[in-house]
């Protein structure tokens, strides 16, 4: 690249509208050349200001719970001087076949949470288990007019004491979500959001499925129009290694799930203190 | 690049001075001084987001990940190169706009992860206009443009367009929606600045618009 065309692209530049290798192009030709390109700060500082002709809009108060989530699990394995515990924990498998009820297969479930944001969320679940002291950071700071934010603190205390396990759920994009513990003693608390208020007898019944083994039902709840739900469920002891998963039933009392499943993930053990 | 001459004239203001002073406690790791820039940032953020990815899920992601990486890149932040605000809010607008662009699966992603030359940090005109930098006078900014400049820098900024794709949407040839763009951030900056635009850049011959 020469002058002539760095000049030519600084205003694609600086709006981020080239391609990348174009892109590429300018980064090198400005990181050598001896010559003055004052065009990219004259145009280049206009852009911030752009930001602000935006119409401004309030995230939901979760989002911030999230961010520092993720912030204290990245601490958290600087710390230990590993890499987030959370990839390297595989999802317990289901033998195929095995189940009456198809669902779905390990390798279904892992495409389903293949987005990073999963394995950053349990990784900070983790993270905040092990950070012991730290996590009351978390804990005494809920938005309290945030009902998820609330349900997520109280889970977090079952998660803190020894000999529990943890579990990301998630569901579709943007759908069913939320966060369980499970204690020492096999009771499971969870916290959900995004779900669709049930109506009628329906419920939600939580599910717990050992690796190769049928789903087993624990407890139902219902759920009001915020879509948020806060259950302690003690029908089946479970316990580290199982998957925990959620359906929609039309009453209490569903022996076999009805598909599909809005919401899994598999319960975890924190790693051993840093 | 040779710095100019706008770059004495940089005055931190207090709250540069503040969140220079949180970025700092950031890099050492302080929960804290991230919350305390989330608290002040987090809805210029998420707007940002959302207005480039018209998914509030999407936007979610996007700050989540944005002040992440500012988490783990503070020691990146180079001072005199710009606001903490501006390098903040770069990193979001960068964000959502790989993740539109991730959505559009025949456009390749820019390599994000490696920092841009020193050179290329741009520097801001914040400091200098702070004090009637808002909402209503950067609107009032936009409005000085030509409906055809305004129109390629938005499917720039916002629409996380390439310059060909903006050609391509528009019906128009390369070389104009580069102009465009250009003359439309010299008369956004002579709106904000009143400083004259850069007539030396301006008056340069091929640029003509239309």
């Amino acid at each position: 690249m020469n002058c002539d065309l760095a000049r030519e692209l600084a205003a694609g530049y600086v709006l981020g509208a080239l391609d990348p290798s174009e892109e590429r192009a300018v980064h090198d030709h400005l990181a050598s050349c001896k010559e003055p390109h004052p065009e990219y700060p004259e145009l280049g500082s206009v852009v911030p200001a752009l930001a602000e002709a935006v119409e401004l809009v309030q995230p939901p108060a979760s989002l911030k719970a999230r961010v520092m989530a993720a912030a204290a699990a990245d601490l958290a394995a600087r710390r230990s001087g590993a890499a987030p515990a959370a990839p390297a924990v595989p999802a317990p498998p289901v033998a195929p076949g095995e189940s009456v009820v198809p669902f779905p297969s390990a390798e279904e479930r892992e495409a389903r949470r293949s987005r990073g944001s999963w394995v950053l969320r349990i990784a900070a679940v983790l993270a905040i288990v092990a950070l012991g002291a730290s996590n009351a950071y978390l804990l005494t700071r809920p938005t309290p007019q945030d009902p998820f934010a609330v349900a997520v603190a109280r889970v977090l205390e079952v998660a803190r004491q020894p000999g529990s396990a943890t579990a990301i759920l998630k569901g579709e994009e943007g759908g069913p979500s939320g966060i369980a513990a499970v204690a020492a003693d096999g009771s499971v608390v969870m916290a959900m959001e995004n779900l669709g208020a049930t109506t009628g007898t329906e419920v939600y019944e939580a599910w717990v499925i050992a690796p190769g083994g049928d789903p087993v039902p624990i407890g139902g709840f219902q759920v009001g129009a915020d879509g948020v739900a806060l259950a302690t469920m003690t029908g089946t002891p479970a316990e580290s290694g199982v998957t925990l998963a959620l359906t929609r039933e039309a009453g209490p009392g569903a022996t076999t799930p009805t598909l599909p499943i809005v919401s899994a993930g598999p319960a975890l053990s924190p790693p051993p203190e840093a | 690049m040779s710095d100019t001459g706008e770059m004495g004239l940089r005055q931190p203001s207090p709250a540069d001075a503040a969140d220079r002073d949180a970025l700092g406690r950031v890099a050492d790791g302080q929960l804290e001084a991230l919350e305390s820039l989330y608290d002040r940032y987090h809805v210029m953020a998420y707007s940002i987001a959302l207005r480039i990815t018209n998914d509030s899920a999407l936007a979610e992601d996007v700050v989540q990940e944005a002040f992440l990486g500012a988490w783990r890149n503070a020691a990146r932040y180079i001072e005199g190169r710009g606001s903490v605000k501006t390098w903040l809010l770069s990193i979001v607008h960068h964000r959502a706009v790989d993740s539109t662009r991730r959505r559009r699966p025949t456009t390749e992603l820019p390599e994000r992860d490696a920092p841009p030359p020193a050179a290329l940090t741009l520097p801001d005109i914040w400091p200098e206009v702070s004090g009637r930098l808002d909402g209503e006078a950067v609107r009032s900014a936009l409005g000085t443009l030509s409906d055809v400049q305004r129109e390629a820098i938005e499917l720039a900024y916002f629409g996380g367009l390439t310059q060909q794709e903006i050609a391509a949407r528009t019906g128009t040839p390369l070389g104009t929606v580069k102009s465009r763009m250009r003359l439309g951030l010299l008369a956004m900056r002579h709106a904000l600045l009143g400083d004259g635009g850069g007539p030396e850049l301006g008056d340069q011959a091929g640029w003509a618009d239309r």
